[in-house]
């Protein structure tokens, strides 16, 4: 004897639809409250960019992984991003080598900029977290190697009960695992527009977003100019060279 | 034979004594080796003790300890009950003392020396000390002798010589360690810690062991110091637990804060990782909580304009306090120097920094290295830019190089060795910008270090 089948017919796509929307729910669901109360908008990077970002710019309350193809490229991206955050803004990491005169090209002044050393990876993470849980900070950077995915975990619900701006400086490696960030961007030099063989030109990046959380993988060619960040148009690609997220 | 004890005293042993006389005397005699350092360390240790009855506690010589009790003894029942305490205390640690208590610090330390003991009343000192050898003054052997070959053998007697005369024939110190003595001139008390602007205690009956236990009664004495700091207008700036351990021992952690501050959690969360430093062993039997150095702290009104911003300003220095307890935390200041490692300079993370001047607009590298690596490069001419380099095992071409940019070194602050540096920032064929230096004379001589990376 069968026991008799109760339940109605299951409608697949509204359940699955359903299950998503509770997802999202629970998923930055504190960033939602954080952010509610620091009102601030997601921090802008170039026009077309920021329309290929679900959230129009690259969110505060969450973190964000850099990959250094590149360090001074990475490092100029990284400056650019913490500059957009505003408010105080923390290094930390092993050896902080942050040199202001470099950085207030991207309009991060030493004013603002707080550095912390912590040579061992327990002191790293443990700072970064304190640092995103705090709301009077604009933005924090911790260097970094391999991050496991609780640590990184972590760090993503401390940024979003603090509604801080974390981003993570890691090497760039070929089969770097999944973390727990929100986005995921590849920066390396490209060669800058000038002809000349005796002048450097505006900085010019390869910007590869390897993974995005309700979004597409995408690639630029961008270069800093003047004060804001120029991308190529031509250059604009759906997937990067090298997908590996 | 530096020191003898009072059963070894009454066989016949005597300070300065030959080894072989006492041990000629007294067979079996226990005998411990001179240790200058360690009894000056068990001084000091005991002198934190002493902290448990006075806030003012000094270290007199080598074997002594002046207690400032004034405004405390009440808190004991009185001179004569303190003194009592003190003295039990200390024969429960196995110690013996001579203990005085005389309205100036200089009388009770003649009594002490004269090896009186007891409490002189008020107005009595110099009656009491008059009469007493003249070893209350603690003076060289030499001028006592001096002194008693002039008949002159008890304080009293010495006092009633004209000053002038005295001071001509013997020297100042004299008259000074009598005035002393006599309580006619102050002397002062050298603290072995500072007072404390303001301090709160605890004692407990059943000595408290477990983590949880001083967590709790941390928690009860930051919140009665955060009050009395509220009453007076303060916060605090650094903070110091002291505990004494129920077998004489006396721990001590310091806190400090970048700004005042009075908030009990926040204190109490940078207290959390220093709790683990102390070692209970049988138990605490007192914690102290001292505010070492605190700063007017008024009341914020909370105003329209200014209450996000001071309270955002408060929680960023709570942030910094507990990293910088864990962690080294600075912010760069500008400095005037062409000199790329003096540019900017270390400075106190709680400090706003001063825009003083502006940058030149050159390319700078966003990262300096702190230890430059050295570069094998080739140059096409020798004060040319580089041609290629050789980055790890790979020779990397040069695409664009911008010209040289000297730096000469600072001939008021680098020595006369010190060589100019000519700075290339370079792109490498594979798009990556460095900031190569080249130091040394030019040619094949001329070293190569690769100091930062450009954007």
């Amino acid at each position: 004897m069968s026991a008799p089948q109760t339940q109605a017919p299951l409608d697949r796509p509204a359940l699955i639809s359903a299950l998503r929307a509770r997802i999202a729910r629970l998923e930055r669901a504190g960033a939602a409250e954080a952010l509610s109360a620091r009102g601030e908008e997601a921090i802008p990077l170039s026009p077309v960019i920021d329309a290929a970002l679900p959230w129009g710019g690259l969110p505060r309350a969450a973190l964000h992984e850099v990959l250094a193809a590149e360090p001074g490229a990475a490092a100029g991206f990284a400056a650019l991003v913490l500059a957009r955050a505003g408010g105080t803004v923390l290094w930390i990491a092993p050896e902080p080598d942050a040199w202001p005169p470099g950085l207030a090209r991207f309009g991060l002044s030493p004013a603002q900029l707080v550095l912390v050393r912590a040579p061992h990876t327990q002191d790293a993470l443990w700072a970064m977290e304190e640092t995103l849980r705090c709301p009077a900070v604009g933005a924090a950077l911790l260097v970094t190697g391999e991050l496991d995915l609780t640590a990184a975990r972590r760090l993503q619900l401390a940024a979003e009960a603090g509604g801080v701006l974390g981003l993570l400086l890691r090497p760039d490696e070929d089969n770097a695992a999944p973390t727990a960030a929100l986005t995921r961007w590849r920066i390396g030099a490209a060669p800058s527009a000038t002809n000349s063989p005796h002048e450097l030109g505006d900085p010019a990046w390869t910007l590869d977003l390897l993974r995005c959380r309700s979004g597409r993988p995408k690639s630029w060619q961008a270069a800093w100019h003047g004060d804001q960040l120029v991308t190529d148009e031509r250059s604009t690609r759906d997937a990067p060279a090298r997908r590996r997220a | 034979m530096v020191s003898v004890n009072a059963d070894a005293e009454a066989a016949g042993l005597e300070v300065g004594q030959a080894l072989a006389d006492a041990q000629a005397i007294l067979p079996d005699v226990a005998l411990a080796p001179e240790d200058p350092a360690g009894d000056a360390l068990a001084l000091e240790r005991l002198a934190l003790w002493a902290l448990r009855f006075t806030p003012l506690v000094g270290v007199i010589g080598r074997n002594g300890l002046m207690l400032d009790i004034t405004g405390v003894e009440h808190l004991f029942k009185g001179e004569a009950a303190l003194r009592e305490e003190v003295l039990a205390r200390l024969a429960r640690m196995g110690l013996t003392a001579i203990t005085a208590v005389a309205g100036m610090a200089g009388t009770a330390l003649a009594l002490v020396h004269a090896g009186w003991e007891g409490e002189v009343p008020s107005g009595q000192e110099r009656s009491t000390v008059a009469p007493l050898s003249l070893a209350a003054l603690n003076l060289e052997p030499a001028m006592i002798s001096a002194l008693q070959g002039l008949g002159l053998r008890s304080v009293g007697i010495v006092d009633a010589q004209p000053r002038p005369a005295l001071a001509r024939r013997f020297g100042t110190g004299l008259v000074h360690a009598l005035d002393e003595a006599l309580g006619l001139t102050a002397r002062p008390i050298i603290p072995i810690r500072l007072p404390p602007e303001m301090a709160v205690m605890r004692d407990f009956v059943d000595p408290v062991v477990t983590r949880e236990g001083i967590e709790a009664a941390l928690a009860d004495l930051l919140a009665a110091l955060c009050r009395a700091l509220r009453e007076a207008g303060r916060g605090a700036r650094r903070i110091l637990l002291r505990a004494y351990r129920v077998d004489g021992n006396v721990q001590e952690l310091t806190i400090g804060t970048g700004l005042a501050t009075r908030d009990p959690q926040h204190l109490a969360r940078l207290f959390k990782g220093k709790l683990e430093g102390l070692e209970p062993d049988c138990g605490f039997d007192r914690l102290t909580l001292e505010a070492s150095m605190t700063n007017p702290l008024t009341g914020m009104q909370e105003n329209l304009g200014t209450a996000g911003r001071a309270e955002r300003r408060e929680e960023l220095a709570q942030l910094l306090d507990r990293l910088s307890q864990r962690l080294p935390v600075w912010r760069l200041a500008v400095r005037a120097s062409h000199w790329p490692e003096r540019a900017m300079a270390r400075m106190n993370a709680f400090e706003t920094a001063e825009l003083s001047h502006c940058w030149v607009p050159r390319p700078r590298p966003v990262r300096l290295l702190r230890r430059p690596p050295f570069l094998q490069v080739m140059a096409q001419v020798p004060d040319g830019p580089p041609f290629r380099i050789r980055l790890g095992r790979i020779w990397h071409r040069v695409r664009r190089a911008e010209d040289a940019e000297r730096i000469e070194p600072e001939w008021w602050r680098d020595g006369p060795n010190r060589l100019a540096r000519d700075y290339y920032p370079v792109e490498l064929d594979s798009g990556a910008r460095l900031w190569v230096c080249r130091s040394g004379p030019m040619g094949p001589e001329a070293r190569w270090v690769l100091h930062g990376h450009l954007p």
